[in-house]
This record gives structure tokens, C-alpha cells and sequence, in this order.
């Protein structure tokens, strides 16, 4: 198997007045289960497609094991690409579609046979009843049972070193997407297959992937493990496109070393401690907090120069626990801000925000992650 | 509370319910306020729909808006708006005259037309869109756009099917929010059909749960959470399988933890079969270890938990949140 290297590179259609893709830089691991997240027009299928061969870049380079890939065809690269909705011939049986890449190479039938069986225990085609292979077509078998064959049939690719799949997902029901991204999981670990999976879902990206690219306008904002990308967003497009709410943001303005936002006051420690030479640069910052690292306080606030202080908008229940109602709750600072935790108080209600951590933000770019000290 | 400005009274779904259960009939929905019908497919949610804009269905009610009732009245002569799971605009009009279509129907002069058309805009994030093609616009802009022409009619009542089941999930949340102020300033009843549980939970003031055409119950959030009337009507409020205990007993996904609670509690060992997780939340799809036979159970566990497929987690929870069906 053998490792990514996406150097320098651009991509613009013909004619086009922007780049799609404008100096993308990547290292995918040999073996590594990587995701490519973002919204529609953040290029990951256009980057997906340049892996493939199926694009050729207006400049940078790619190379697989340390091969340029810009000196292989595509049919050469050792790579495979499974799309939204599973290609098979309805003409041929689950076997001949399976083994249809080593037939190309002239691999002989028994060994094909061999092979076929191998990826079919590997994807567990009996537990989902294909019935026998030789025998059964396309058409007979469920969506679900459809993108399994699909995947079978890229991994039977000779010398397969990299697998790609844009949203494989899309069309398969929801309750069953799990056992399908754990079957992909799987066999990725088991057979060492480095792949790269494109998808829209954070749920998607975060469960399956090693690590997850954020895409946005062309660009990588954050390569990273999930935890990561949920604990320390380099980018607030990250934190706000990573959870579910995404990260809360509010202004603050940053005075010697304390963060002020009008009566509210947050001593910060030297900035020596973030790397930050010089100390801390004065100006507007952004704070941005995960819906569980704050809390609700209820009354009269007394003059707690901690706490952020706004009302009570809406609330969202999720359940109930051992102290009651919990679920989200939609705080106005004036800024709308999502709080997760116990529910209590009504709407209009005055209400205190305290912060366990949080991280800061300057033109849109991580710059601290900080802690409350612990009391 | 301001009174129940939408009544639909003695509600059938279906000429032959699959049930012959007693469930409540009726359902009231005050000005300002969202009910959300849970169901799955098929389940009777468009049926509803369609009965309240007026449109061909097997459903049957009394229904009244403001204490007037609809019986006889067309779609276009009732204060009520349906906004649809398809984004229906006209593909050859610009957002502008979308927006004014149902006030060109009704005659309003092209001046008052356009004076409405920017207002509605302006309130949904198309100001800048005026003169574009529905075409040339986001799925969420045009969801937006259908929204705006449901609202351009004036209605009371705005009525939309599963609106944003075709949209990427931080669209979706963001919608939701502007159609619940949306509610509050202008007063409207707001009735959304959906099959989600999260948000219908994130969008409800009062639930309305449906199951194979019948009306299961009707009831805020937080009373049909804590008292579902049945396993049905449970099911329906969790994105995944209850858990079976046996003996009609069932354990919600989101009731198993990772820490002993202080209270009498029940224990269960999972081995993982698989997790998904979206940093918030993490499901684990496990393997009962003293019932490996049984089917799979689900808990859903706060953030991202270390673990993997294979492991075996003991579980808790209280005993107190283990729903009794025994009697249904």
C-alpha cells in the first residue's frame, strides 16, 4: 500500500474565474482512512477526481508510494474510485461484476474464483444473504448488498494502492449506514488499503476516518484526528461545521492580558504559554465554546465579573436524566448561543453563562485554546 | 396563552385504521406556536397536510382556523399555506416574482406586489437574490424561496411537509432556527411534519405522534418523553431501536451510561459492534455479552469515548428510566 502526497496543488476549470482548488498541501499515511468534509463546492469530489486520473492538475503535483502520478495513466495507478450509486452490470452475475477488474488482466477463472472469495468473506456477503455468487445478478439484491459488491469489485483492482469513495453512502438507508462504514473499516484495516472518503456528514467523516481534511472555497482548513477537529478548531468554520450544534462564537476585545467583553472580564495567562511571543496582541478576538463547556446560571447575577450575561431564548429537549430535563438551550448575549445541559428557567428568563474553556479566535484563525483555573 | 387559533377535531387518518386503539382526536395549535407530526413514512403525515390546505386525501376532520371553520372551502380561500418536501417554484420567474405570485392570483396591484415581495425577502436572507432564477440559487435558498411564497399568501396557518429533508444537516439547523423566530414575530401556527426525532425535539411546542395511520398522542415534548403511552409512541422519539428487556420492559439508547449512577441501577456488558459519532455524541451499536443472540442493543454516550470495535463497555442506568409496556 503506499502513501498520498498532495504538494502545491491548484486545479481551475477552463474559462473559470476562480481556482476550484488553490494550493492544497496533504500527507495521507499508507493505510490511513482519511476523509475529505465540506460543503457542496468545496472541491472534494474535484480533488478526488485528480487522484483518480480522472482530472489533470493545473499545477502542483501528486505522487502515490512516490510515484508522480501526473506520469501514470489512470489505468496504471493502482488506484479505485466507488461512487454515490453502485456501477454494475445487471447482464453479469455477482461474480463476474466482482472479479471484472482481474478478468481485464487476464487473470485466469480459478483464481479469480479464489480472490472473489476472499473479499467476499472479508465484506461478509453470506450473512447478508447474496446466495451463490455464480449464480445471483445485480438486480436482484438491495442497495445496501449493491455498494458492498461495488466495493468488493474496487478492491479485487490489481495492485490496488489507494481506494477512493465519494459519498458511498448517500443512497443507502440510513439505520444501515453504520454496519456499512464498519464493514469499510474493516476491511481498510485488514487488507491495509489506504483510502480517502468524501463526504458532506460530520457523523460520516468523524466515525470512519483516522484523520478528516475540512474543506471549504477550495481549501483545507484542518487536517486532523476527530477529536481534534472538535476540541481545537484551527478555523471557526471548522468548530461551526464540526458538532451538532457547531462551536458558538462571540466578540471579545483583548486589553493587556485580559479578554473584555463590555462588563465581562477574563484574566488570561501569559501568552508565552500559547507559543505567543511578545505577549498577547490587542484588538478584536473571537471566543468560540462547545454547547457542553458552559453552564447555565439562573437569578440575579451579582456582580461576577466571569459571567457572560444574556436571556433565555428557547429550549430543546433531549431527554431526561437523574437531575431532570436536559437538552439544548438557546441563550441571547445578544449573539444566540446554544448551551447543553440541564434545562431549567423559562424563556425571557435572565440568564448567567459560565465558561469551562474555550477557544480564541483572531481573523477567524485558532490562536489559544484556554481552561478555567480550577477552583 | 393566546387561545388555540387551529382546531382539527374528530381526526380520522385512514377509512380503515390498522389500529382500534382509543387515541385522542382532536389537536389544537395556538397562534405563535410549532407542532411538530412525528411519524415515519407512511405513517399519515401527509394525509394530515393535505387535509389542513384543503387537498384530495383520505384523511377526515373538523378542522377550524380562528374559530372559522373550513369545511367547503378551497385551498386558495383558506388562511392556510403548505410549503412541500420538493422545492416547488416556477423555474422561469425570478425570486421577485415568486414571491408575488400568490398576490398577482389575488389581484394586488404590481406596486404593493413588489413592496411585499422585498419585505418577504428581507426577512428570509433573499434581498440580494431579487432578480435571480430559482435555478441559480442554493437548496437552501430555495427552500427559502418556497417558504417566502407560502408567507406572500397571508396565511394563519403554514403548513410544511418535511421541508428540509433533501438539505446537508448545517442547512437544515440553521433553517429550523429562522422558522421558529418566524413563528413567534408573525404569529403564525407553524404544523411540521417530520420523522426525526431531533428535530422534531429542537422545533416542537407541543408533539403530535402518528403510527400506521392512527393518532398514537398528542402532548408537549417533555410529557410524551416522560410519559409515552405506548412502545410505539416511545419509538417513535429515539433515533434508534429501544432497547428490549423482555416482559414488554424497554431502556432508551440515551439512558445508558458509562458511570454507575448513585440511584438502584441495572447493568448490561456491550460488546461493540459499531460507533458512530458526530464529536457531540457517540451511538455504540453493541452485543449483549450475556445475550449475544439478541439483537443488537444501542446506547448513545456523551462526546467522543475511547473505545473500539471488539471491546467489551459495562453499561448502567437507573431503574427508574426502564419503560413498562407490560400492560399494552
Amino acid at each position: 500500500m503506499a502513501a498520498v502526497t498532495i504538494d502545491d496543488l491548484s486545479f481551475s476549470y477552463p474559462g473559470a474565474p476562480a481556482a476550484t482548488l488553490a494550493g492544497l498541501n496533504l500527507q495521507i499515511a499508507s493505510g490511513e482512512a482519511h476523509a475529505l468534509l465540506g460543503g457542496s463546492g468545496a472541491g472534494k469530489t474535484t480533488l478526488l477526481n485528480l487522484l483518480s486520473g480522472l482530472l489533470k492538475p493545473t499545477a502542483g503535483a501528486l505522487s502515490l508510494g512516490g510515484r508522480d502520478l501526473a506520469q501514470l495513466a489512470p489505468g496504471d495507478r493502482g488506484v479505485a474510485q466507488v461512487f454515490q450509486f453502485p456501477v454494475l452490470y445487471d447482464s453479469l452475475s455477482v461474480l463476474d461484476n466482482l472479479t471484472m477488474p482481474l478478468r481485464a488482466r487476464g487473470v485466469g477463472a480459478r483464481e479469480r474464483r479464489a480472490q472473489a472469495d476472499v473479499v467476499a468473506r472479508q465484506l461478509a456477503f453470506a450473512d447478508l444473504g447474496f446466495g451463490a455468487l455464480d449464480r445471483v445478478r445485480p438486480a436482484t439484491l438491495s442497495l445496501y448488498q449493491k455498494q458492498l459488491l461495488a466495493v468488493g469489485k474496487a478492491l479485487l483492482t490489481p495492485d490496488l494502492a489507494l481506494l477512493l469513495l465519494d459519498e458511498p453512502l448517500t443512497a443507502v438507508e440510513p439505520s444501515l449506514k453504520w454496519r456499512l462504514r464498519q464493514t469499510l473499516k474493516a476491511v481498510q484495516a485488514d487488507r491495509g488499503v489506504t483510502m480517502v472518503y468524501v463526504t458532506h456528514d460530520q457523523t460520516e467523516a468523524l466515525t470512519f476516518a483516522d484523520r478528516v481534511s475540512v474543506m471549504r472555497d477550495g481549501k483545507i482548513l484542518q487536517s486532523a484526528a476527530p477529536s481534534a477537529l472538535y476540541d481545537a478548531p484551527e478555523h471557526t468554520w471548522v468548530g461551526h461545521f464540526i458538532g451538532s450544534p457547531g462551536l458558538n462564537l462571540i466578540d471579545a476585545e483583548l486589553v493587556g492580558d485580559v479578554l473584555v467583553r463590555e462588563d465581562w472580564r477574563w484574566p488570561l495567562p501569559a501568552a508565552e504559554h500559547f507559543g505567543l511571543s511578545g505577549g498577547w496582541l490587542p484588538g478584536s478576538v473571537q471566543l468560540g465554546f462547545r454547547p457542553e463547556w458552559a453552564r447555565v446560571q439562573l437569578g440575579p447575577t451579582a456582580e461576577d465579573a466571569a459571567v457572560l450575561r444574556g436571556a433565555i431564548a428557547s429550549q430543546a429537549l433531549q431527554g431526561l436524566d437523574a437531575d431532570g430535563e436536559f437538552g439544548l438551550t438557546e441563550v441571547r448575549l445578544p449573539e444566540p448561543v446554544r448551551v447543553r445541559g440541564p434545562l431549567s428557567g423559562e424563556p425571557g428568563a435572565l440568564a448567567g453563562l459560565v465558561l469551562s474553556r474555550f477557544v480564541l479566535f483572531r481573523e477567524q484563525q485558532r490562536i489559544a485554546s484556554i481552561e478555567a483555573p480550577s477552583c | 396563552m393566546p387561545s388555540p387559533s387551529l382546531i382539527i377535531d374528530t381526526l380520522t387518518l385512514a377509512p380503515k385504521p390498522e389500529s382500534t386503539a382509543v387515541w385522542p382526536k382532536k389537536i389544537e395549535c395556538s397562534t405563535g406556536s410549532v407542532t411538530v407530526i412525528l411519524g415515519r413514512n407512511h405513517s399519515g403525515k401527509t394525509a394530515l397536510c393535505r387535509l389542513l390546505a384543503g387537498l384530495p386525501t383520505a384523511a377526515t376532520a373538523a378542522v377550524s382556523v380562528g374559530g372559522q371553520s373550513m369545511a367547503g372551502l378551497r385551498p386558495a380561500q383558506r388562511p392556510v399555506a403548505m410549503v412541500q418536501q420538493a422545492f416547488v417554484n416556477y423555474p422561469h420567474w425570478t425570486v421577485a416574482e415568486n414571491l408575488a405570485s400568490p398576490l398577482r392570483a389575488r389581484g394586488v396591484p404590481a406596486a404593493q406586489r413588489a413592496e411585499r415581495a422585498s419585505a418577504i425577502a428581507e426577512s428570509l436572507g433573499l434581498a440580494g437574490l431579487l432578480t435571480r432564477l430559482p435555478e441559480q440559487l442554493s437548496g437552501g435558498q430555495q427552500q427559502r424561496l418556497a417558504i417566502g411564497r407560502a408567507l406572500a399568501k397571508d396565511a394563519r396557518v403554514l403548513v410544511l411537509d418535511e421541508p428540509f429533508v433533501n438539505l446537508d444537516y448545517k442547512l437544515r439547523e440553521g433553517l429550523e432556527q429562522e422558522l421558529l423566530a418566524l413563528a413567534r414575530q408573525q404569529g403564525l401556527v407553524l404544523v411540521y411534519a417530520s420523522s426525526d426525532p431531533r428535530e422534531a425535539f429542537a422545533l416542537a411546542d407541543q408533539l403530535v405522534l402518528l403510527d400506521a395511520h392512527c393518532l398514537l398522542q398528542v402532548g408537549a415534548p417533555a410529557q410524551v418523553y416522560r410519559e409515552p403511552v405506548s412502545h410505539r409512541a416511545a419509538q417513535l422519539l429515539s433515533e434508534q431501536d429501544l432497547n428490549a428487556l423482555g416482559g414488554g420492559h424497554w431502556l432508551r439508547p440515551e439512558h445508558l451510561s458509562l458511570e454507575v449512577p448513585a440511584t438502584h441501577s441495572f447493568s448490561t456488558t456491550l460488546v461493540v459492534h459499531g460507533l458512530e459519532t458526530n464529536g457531540s455524541q457517540t451511538f455504540l451499536h453493541g452485543a449483549r455479552a450475556e445475550h449475544p443472540e439478541e439483537p443488537l442493543w444501542h446506547a448513545r454516550l456523551d462526546g467522543m469515548p475511547a473505545m473500539a470495535v471488539g471491546d467489551a463497555v459495562p453499561l448502567h442506568a437507573r431503574s427508574c428510566d426502564v419503560l413498562d409496556f407490560s400492560d399494552r
